[in-house]
């Protein structure tokens, strides 16, 4: 009780005592806000990619690739994929027919809107009954493309994104002109994607094989089942694969940069703000010598003045924190970065938010460290001895 | 001179605060060094790119094939020196996860002036004189053992003519390749043997490339080669390695708006800083400054003697700093290989943290200078 009473009786004093020094209390504010401001924004762009990642990945597809290849890049001839449309355990579409997806995909050459920079994005070949495989695919604009035309369905972000992606606009691909004729919603997922024929698509590049094979099942327990169907057949050389494990390793790698770029940045100026909230806080705990060695002189005990000190500390950091985020938010929320031909919408959530807190807390207390210790330690007699 | 031992010890006058400062520059100008390093090392790259050897591949895809049939009519064009037809093809040695790119060129006279190799003479000769030579990386000696003589199977998904997809070659030499891209497991081949060769996609190449005698011709040429193609099955895309550099490092540039705002963030809240801490150090200080102008220094002694104490800290803190970067930049330069920090980012490095030093010192030192000695005696700004 004692304790309570003569901690808030000094953070009183010391809060009031800050108006005297504002010029200090915001050094530890600027430090602050900006370290985190620093970390929230990078971190937005890692959390902001893993959100489009993943947000149309679902528990029950699964992925096949030839053994030992990545899919999408694997070479699975026509005999071996139809094999697949036997196995059980697979979920069955509107017409009774399994729901396996045989895709091929290839890049072709786009232009930035805007910039009109070059880039070039995957165009992948499906079977049609990727309607019955991706249920949230909605059609915004236009319709379905029909098999063995030369026609293609583009993803919603694809016209934000590249020129020439408006309904009816064409392209030439080998001289062939493929329409656009129609424009879906992709849910989450912020990638550019192009559907068209895989059969169309695949004879325009002179491909005889799909690059992988996209599989629902009846229900995502049924995976293991289907895996052992799968190594079972000798006519079958393929990996099974989790959705979700297939896109962790397609961005494992960004993800990795991202991270590591967020973190290595955030810590350096986390460390700048600390030792400027230390020399800030050494500064003001200096300037109370005569105060601190008054109260210690009338009984107050060392515990108090510490934890009094340490709080006044964290108090400065946290509107940083709060003030950092909102920067970043305001600054970077909703932007579209591309660093390494990715495109990604920053997203800065209140996890983000949470974390940039604990982060200058973490600032707060190791700054105050220092300065609350001197501060309980300051000899009574000599600094009153001083006046 | 004569006075650095009095700006010295104002400088250890509270050996803890200037610590802290020295530690709070180190650490700003260390995040600098590694951000901008690797901004301009980016832009450095760039511009080591050559700007006179094109790259014609088909307009739709960088791996698209075109036909070898193209090659005399891109070799018409005006200011093309030399056109050497590239094929690329994936293999693998021994065991699947070790994989290697297989670079099928043609060695036509001249070739490698369209190439960033390295090759040693009696290589490329050896090269050119038996068909089945493969000149390796460098590195790709080191790593499987392989030497000049050898015999070195390779497994590819491309098969021969007789159905098989094992391949072999016979080292001839090594070489090094100084382009961006060129950080690859990778060897060269005959391309006529291996055309020859191989089952299906036979007189297709991935890309061409062109060497242009005049680099300032290279926008003119790569123009007109697209425009003979224009409209055929075969459209081509004509661009020099520079732009393919620009576009693949492009990503990097994006992030430059974000890189300028940390940067901004790290000196706002150092300046903001250090200014403060220096304000409240010369105000501690006025009355050994008022002594100090009772012996007879000027008010612009006093002045210099201020900006010198933060010039010293701030460029030992930077250079520091600086130093430090350079030492951690490799770990940060992984994302693009070949990657190194240009000298000129501590050349600005330096000179931020004169201005940085003027700035932040610059209010506490008019104010140490115009200080009156009879209130400065007396505590009293």
């Amino acid at each position: 009780m004692n304790f309570a009473r003569q901690f808030l009786a000094l953070l009183r004093v010391n809060l009031a005592g800050l108006v005297e020094r504002p010029t200090s209390a915001l050094t530890i504010l600027v430090g602050v806000t900006c370290a985190v401001g620093a970390l929230v924004s990078m971190l937005a762009m890692g959390t902001g990619a893993r959100r489009q990642e993943l947000g149309n990945v679902r528990a029950d597809h699964v992925i096949l690739g030839k053994t030992g290849e990545r899919p999408g890049q694997s070479d699975i001839p026509r005999d071996e994929a139809a094999a697949i449309l036997g196995l059980p355990g697979i979920s069955k579409g509107s017409a009774g027919e399994p729901i396996v997806v045989f895709e091929s995909m290839t890049f072709i050459e786009g232009r930035r809107r805007g910039t009109g920079a070059r880039i070039y994005f995957p165009v992948i070949g499906v079977t049609p009954n990727v309607t019955d495989y991706l249920p949230e695919m909605r059609f915004t604009e236009g319709r379905m493309f029909r098999p063995g035309l030369h026609e293609l369905i583009v993803g919603g972000s694809c016209g934000r994104q590249f020129a020439g992606f408006n309904l009816d606009d064409t392209r030439l691909i080998h001289g062939v002109a493929w329409t656009v004729v129609g424009r879906f919603d992709e849910g989450d997922a912020q990638q550019c994607v192009v559907y068209g024929d895989v059969d169309s698509i695949m004879s325009a590049f002179k491909s005889n094989t799909y690059t992988s094979v996209a599989v629902m099942l009846r229900s995502a327990s049924e995976f293991g089942a289907f895996r052992g169907a799968v190594a079972a057949n000798p006519a079958l050389h393929l990996d099974v694969l989790h959705e979700s494990d297939v896109v962790e390793d397609e961005f494992k790698q960004l993800n990795a940069i991202l991270y590591f770029a967020a973190y290595f940045v955030g810590s350096i100026m986390a460390l700048g703000a600390t030792l400027g909230a230390v020399n800030s806080l050494y500064a003001i705990v200096d300037s109370r010598r005569r105060e601190l060695a008054t109260v210690r002189a009338i009984g107050f005990g060392p515990g108090p003045i510490v934890v009094s000190v340490l709080v006044e500390s964290v108090l400065l950091a946290i509107p940083g924190a709060l003030l950092g985020s909102g920067l970043a938010w305001i600054l970077f929320n909703g932007l579209a970065a591309s660093p390494f031909g990715y495109s990604i919408r920053l997203a800065v959530t209140p996890a983000l938010v949470g974390l940039g807190i604990l982060w200058a807390l973490g600032m707060g207390l190791l700054g105050g460290m220092l300065p609350a210790v001197r501060a309980a330690r300051i000899p009574v007699t000599t600094a009153l001895r001083a006046i | 001179m004569k006075f650095l031992p009095l700006v010295w010890s104002g400088i250890w006058r509270k050996p803890g605060r200037t610590v802290l400062i020295f530690l709070q520059v180190c650490v700003a100008f260390a995040l600098f060094g590694v951000l901008q390093g690797l901004k301009t090392g980016v832009e450095r790259l760039i511009s080591q790119t050559r700007a006179d050897v094109l790259l014609v591949h088909g307009s739709l895809a960088l791996f698209d094939p075109l036909p070898l049939s193209l090659l005399e009519q891109i070799k018409s064009v005006p200011g093309v020196k030399v056109v050497a037809p590239v094929e690329l093809f994936g293999a693998t040695y021994q065991s699947p996860d070790q994989k290697l790119g297989v670079v099928a060129v043609r060695p036509v006279e001249g070739w490698l002036s369209a190439f960033s190799f390295t090759i040693a003479p009696e290589y490329v000769e050896a090269f050119r004189r038996l068909r089945t030579a493969a000149i390796i990386r460098d590195r790709l000696a080191k790593k499987y053992g392989w030497k000049i003589g050898d015999h070195i199977p390779l497994l590819s998904k491309t098969a021969q003519k007789t159905g098989s997809t094992d391949w072999a070659f016979d080292v001839v030499g090594t070489y090094d390749d100084s382009d961006l891209g060129g950080s690859g497991d990778t060897l060269l081949i005959n391309y006529d043997y291996f055309d020859e060769a191989r089952l299906a996609d036979t007189g297709t190449v991935k890309h061409f490339k062109v060497a242009i005698a005049d680099p300032a011709m290279a926008a003119t040429a790569a123009d007109e080669i697209d425009r003979r193609f224009a409209n055929s099955a075969n459209e081509t895309r004509t661009e020099s390695m520079r732009e393919l550099a620009q576009s693949q490092l492009q990503s990097i540039g994006d992030l430059n708006f974000l890189i300028r705002s940390i940067v901004g963030a790290v000196f706002v809240a150092l300046l903001f800083a250090t200014a403060t801490m220096m304000m409240q150090s010369i105000r501690e200080r006025l009355p050994e400054l008022g002594v100090l102008k009772t012996l007879g220094f000027t008010d612009a002694a006093v002045f210099v003697f201020i900006l010198a104490e933060a010039l010293v800290i701030f460029m030992a803190a930077a250079a520091g700093g600086l130093g430090l970067a350079l030492t951690v930049f490799p770990l940060a330069a992984k994302i693009v290989p070949g990657l190194s920090m240009p000298l000129t980012v501590v050349a600005a490095g330096l000179a931020c943290a004169v201005f940085a030093a003027i700035v932040s010192a610059a209010i506490p030192a008019i104010l140490a200078a115009r200080s009156n000695i009879v209130a400065a005696l007396a505590g009293r700004p």
